[in-house]
């Protein structure tokens, strides 16, 4: 029987003779079969059947809160999807927007996953163990990195400390240096449009008696100096302000910050997670003294980031995670090697590859919203034209809603701008902070354009994108009211 | 080091560049930035610097070699949507 299989499996598999050894593998291998033609094309997850892996273009979301869409989110986009997609089987109310709402990254730039693989096969000592080669080499690894990241910002080796992510990195900047010079000064500035980790450490902190103040911004993103020179007091011991936001693409003023706070004597923190290796980054030239770098924001791995903590004046601050000392006493743990080669690696090429990529992502970027926007009416471009980082491009469609045009586009991977949290449907902090109004901010799309993304991708979402929103406002009562010259604003709702 | 090695050199990348599995981006990548690198070394003429051009692409060969069979071994089980829009596209077939 087992004669019959292996000469069953040398017909099947290869018609050249192999040897009966290799034939055996192969037939007791568990090896996937190809799937039939078939069902080859077609994914079918939560309902949703998705033609072939959707393309991806969202580079940018990070730690976007619990995706789940209510069921009465789901009621409302029903109608719009039975239309739409005919083909498309909706069981009951599902967490749909998990599907498209990802935590949204870069993908790993191969050349990143050929530094790491060495030490993720043969080269998996511990690179704190100072007696053998596997220590050592590893050692020399993170060494090697560690210096790649910090010329990747213009800073020291010795002003690098490998974290799990910008999350951890942006904690321990925010409650480390509030925490150590909180006996003189209890005071910490930020801005109502940063990360969610931020603003949720400095809440941690308001709750232990320090103040805070959230800065406001305006209409285009930015902060207004003359705001933060106000609030700065005699007592504030940090900055805080995000140097690309992830939602919306400003770049904010960093030079100007990092030159306001150095004459008040006062520690600048950024969290530059999309901006390292996207936009040029010098932390001597722009007063940085802190800054915050996710490894997966610029085609490395996930779970890994740095923050770089300056010497020169010296910044101190309070380790957050106690242990056996590691990374000079400021964040205990053995470090992951493989990981902080790739982020080096991944820094290395960044630095690189960074015109290059500015100049195809602009081109890109240029097509995809000048295509939108020579096709459709009443698009808005939100946050500033000109102080952005042009990989990041969110834009608010008038008399659309936001999540059926996500359903739409289900080929696309992009996220809405509205964070759809598990009890609510509130808009995004971040627009309702540019004071986009609730209808607005509720239809906002974000496309993410990086490195891997192709001219083809950009053609097809905008194809998409129009064919979608035409439909969807084909059938919506209130485009009907605008194109009759009714303004919406004059109209008494009435209540049922 | 010559023309025709050049173009040789060249067209390995797009060779193998075919071989990423299912990873329609990377594939891409790749080729357009074998198209970029080629052309900028087009106009280099310093001998000491074209050498180290050459053999920066000699080794970034051998990363796409090594990768696209790693990314061919873990591909995914489904195409991309891009490759199907270009196989429903094309009349040929």
């Amino acid at each position: 029987m087992l004669r019959a299989a292996v000469s069953g499996a040398l017909c099947r598999r290869a018609p050249a003779v192999c040897t009966q050894s290799s034939a055996l593998i192969r037939f007791f291998s568990a090896q996937a079969e190809p799937l039939p033609e078939a069902e080859q094309d077609v994914i079918e997850r939560k309902g949703i059947q998705l033609h072939g892996a959707p393309m991806y273009l969202d580079m940018q979301a990070r730690r976007q809160p619990q995706n789940a869409c209510t069921p009465l989110l789901l009621c409302h986009c029903y109608a719009c999807i039975a239309w739409l997609q005919p083909g498309v089987v909706l069981m009951q109310a599902l967490p749909l927007c998990g599907t498209l709402l990802m935590q949204a990254t870069t993908p790993l730039d191969p050349r990143v996953v050929d530094k790491m693989l060495p030490f993720m096969t043969e080269q998996y000592g511990n690179p704190h163990s100072r007696t053998h080669l596997y220590g050592w080499e590893a050692e020399d690894a993170v060494e090697v990195a560690r210096a790649q990241v910090a010329r990747s910002i213009g800073a020291d080796p010795k002003e690098i400390i490998f974290t799990s992510g910008a999350t951890e990195s942006n904690n321990l900047a925010v409650k480390g240096v509030a925490q150590f010079y909180k006996d003189k000064k209890n005071h910490v500035i930020t801005t109502q449009t940063d990360h969610k980790c931020v603003l949720d450490s400095c809440r941690y902190l308001q709750q232990r008696g320090f103040e805070v103040t959230y800065l406001p911004v305006e209409k285009n993103g930015l902060i207004n100096m003359q705001q933060l020179a106000d609030a700065i007091r005699p007592t504030t011991s940090l900055v805080s302000v995000m140097a690309v936001n992830n939602e919306i693409g400003v770049v904010q003023p960093l030079a100007e910050i990092g030159k306001l706070c150095r004459e008040n004597k006062v520690f600048f923190h950024t969290d530059a997670a999309q901006a390292v290796g996207k936009i040029p980054i010098d932390v001597s030239a722009m007063n940085i003294d802190l800054l915050s770098i996710s490894g997966h924001k610029l085609y490395g791995p996930k779970g890994i980031g740095a923050i770089y903590i300056r010497r020169r004046p010296r910044v101190r601050l309070e380790a957050q995670m106690s242990g056996g000392g590691q990374e000079r006493g400021l964040r205990s743990g053995t470090v992951p090697h493989f990981l902080a080669v790739g982020l080096g690696a991944a820094c290395d090429i960044a630095s690189q590859e960074m015109q290059r990529d500015q100049k195809h992502i602009k081109r890109l970027s240029d097509r995809l919203y000048n295509g939108i926007t020579s096709q459709l009416q009443g698009v808005v471009l939100n946050g500033d034209d000109t102080a952005r980082y042009w990989g990041n491009v969110n834009l608010s469609f008038a008399y659309v809603e936001g999540e059926s045009l996500l359903m739409g586009l289900k080929d696309v991977a992009v996220s809405s701008g509205s964070a759809c949290t598990s009890a609510s449907l509130e808009p995004s902090y971040v627009l309702r902070a540019l004071g986009v109004e609730e209808d607005m901010a509720h239809t906002s799309i974000r496309f993410g354009i990086g490195r891997f993304t192709t001219e083809a991708e950009v053609d097809r979402a905008v194809e998409l994108t129009v064919q979608h929103v035409n439909k969807l406002r084909e059938m919506s009562p209130l485009w009907e009211m605008v194109q009759e010259g009714i303004d919406l604003k004059s109209i008494q709702w009435s209540q049922h | 080091m010559s023309a025709p090695e050049a173009r040789a050199l060249y067209r390995a990348f797009l060779r193998h560049a075919q071989h990423f599995g299912t990873s329609y981006n990377i594939k891409e990548y790749v080729k357009r930035r074998a198209r970029e690198g080629f052309t900028e070394a087009q106009a280099v003429t310093d001998s000491a610097e074209l050498a180290r051009v050459w053999e920066q692409g000699r080794q970034q060969l051998e990363v796409v070699r090594r990768q696209s069979i790693v990314y061919g071994l873990y591909s995914r089980r489904h195409r991309h949507a891009m490759d199907l829009l270009k196989q429903e596209g094309s009349p040929a077939r």
